[in-house]
């Protein structure tokens, strides 16, 4: 079993780890959690960091701390009938069977409509180009835009323009660009302004995990906006 | 059985204002007896001590991440009933017990104050890749990066880890640490590249 070769970067597990980052970006960081035993310690060491941030906080105002005497005395009931506060649990799914390959891991699973490798033609993929297709599934979470982005072998992603950071994480094949190659579980960051030739590099079709934070702008062949 | 009355401010004694409350002193193998006590045993005793411990912090926490004054001690309640009942899945190998408690208090402050999930992996999910599938080389590799990781952590220069602590602890913006700390911007965001450089150089040769 291989795991991983590309990982998020550091400001997004430790932003992760502390809560500063937002759900869109957090979802893709915990789903490659699920595949990444390596940056699951990476960010219990953050959670640790953050952990001495937090023991290290004195709260000095009298009477805030006056208030949680009175808030101690009136958990003892609480405590007595011992039930848990009314947790916002998501109802889930049962799992989307995979019709082929893996099964995609918590939690993005719960998030996805169905199976990630439904047929090309069955209205749940739009082709942008030839070989390459967008999910008709989409989901913008704290201003990231999130869908599945879909290539065939030696399929290239039409030429495009990224006003702001775009990630993916592969959940089935494997895809190349020129900084690498990219397998089950790997994440590809691309910073704003930043060109970058993808293209699916498996037999079966790559299918990723896509997150845009700004607008996607396809070019047309002369390199101007489509 | 009511509390034993333990007032949390310290009163109009002779203590020395400069030393630590008793409360705030307790020491890592105290806080994991405590919560030993309160897993096991449902002692109240021992989650008043916790509760004097942490809950102070969690006002704070709450406080400086935006809370008003209410809903912090709302958060507060809840974060303390979560360490009272999730006590017994609290595992001293993998954590601190202020590393558990800060974790609870994030996730709450989250769901709360954003109003957003926060997205985790499920550790019952047959999807998830095991540790236990990483060849020996994997593994090896594992345990090297981690000591690097927390090598790095534990030498990063105080001014940098500072600026770390406000940027994703605190959450404030580049400006916000401007003013608050009397620095250029541009020092502060030079720390803070200099931070993330010096942690990501402990990932060594890997991508």
């Amino acid at each position: 079993m291989t795991l991983p070769l590309h990982h998020p970067d550091d400001q997004l597990l430790i932003g992760y780890a502390s809560g500063q980052e937002r759900a869109g970006k957090s979802l893709l960081v915990a789903t490659h959690l699920a595949y990444c035993p390596d940056c699951r310690l990476r960010v219990a060491s953050y959670e640790a960091l953050c952990g001495s941030w937090f023991e290290e906080l004195r709260c000095d105002d009298h009477d805030s701390l006056g208030g949680l005497d009175a808030l101690l005395d009136r958990m003892d009931g609480l405590l007595a009938a011992g039930r848990a506060p009314a947790e916002a649990k998501p109802s889930r799914p049962a799992p989307a069977a995979p019709t082929g390959g893996r099964l995609v891991p918590e939690p993005l699973r719960s998030w996805l409509p169905e199976a990630i490798d439904t047929p090309t033609d069955d209205g749940s993929w739009r082709e942008i180009s030839t070989g390459v297709w967008l999910s008709g599934w989409e989901r913008t979470l704290s201003g990231t835009t999130i869908c599945l982005l879909r290539m065939a072998s030696g399929a290239p992603v039409p030429a495009h323009h990224h006003t702001a950071d775009e990630l993916l994480l592969v959940l089935q094949g494997a895809f190349s660009d020129e900084y690498g190659s990219y397998a089950l579980g790997d994440v590809a960051q691309y910073v704003a302004d930043t060109d970058h030739h993808a293209q699916g590099a498996s037999e079966e079709d790559c299918i990723c995990l896509f997150l845009l934070d700004g607008e996607l702008i396809f070019l047309d062949a002369e390199g101007n906006p489509a | 059985m009511p509390f034993l009355r333990e007032p949390l401010l310290p009163g109009p004694s002779d203590q020395d204002p400069d030393q630590d409350r008793p409360s705030q002193s307790l020491d890592a193998d105290r806080l994991d007896r405590l919560v030993g006590a309160v897993a096991r045993e449902r002692d109240r005793t021992a989650f008043a001590a916790l509760f004097r411990h942490f809950a102070p912090k969690i006002l704070h926490y709450c406080l400086k991440l935006g809370a008003d004054r209410s809903t912090a001690e709302e958060l507060v309640q809840d974060v303390m009933l979560t360490v009272w009942l999730k006590a017994g899945s609290f595992d001293p190998a993998q954590a601190t017990v202020g590393t558990w408690v800060f974790t609870i208090a994030r996730n709450r402050r989250i769901d709360r104050l954003r109003k957003e999930m926060r997205p985790a992996p499920d550790p019952a999910d047959p999807a998830m890749t095991p540790q236990s599938h990483a060849t020996p080389e994997e593994s090896a590799q594992l345990v090297q990066s981690s000591r690097h990781l927390q090598e790095a952590i534990g030498s990063l220069a105080a001014n940098q880890s500072e600026v770390l602590r406000r940027s994703y602890f605190l959450e404030q913006t580049h400006e916000e640490i401007a003013e608050d700390t009397e620095m250029p911007l541009g020092t502060v965001k030079t720390r803070l590249r200099l931070a993330l450089g010096h942690l990501k150089r402990s990932l060594g040769d890997k991508a």
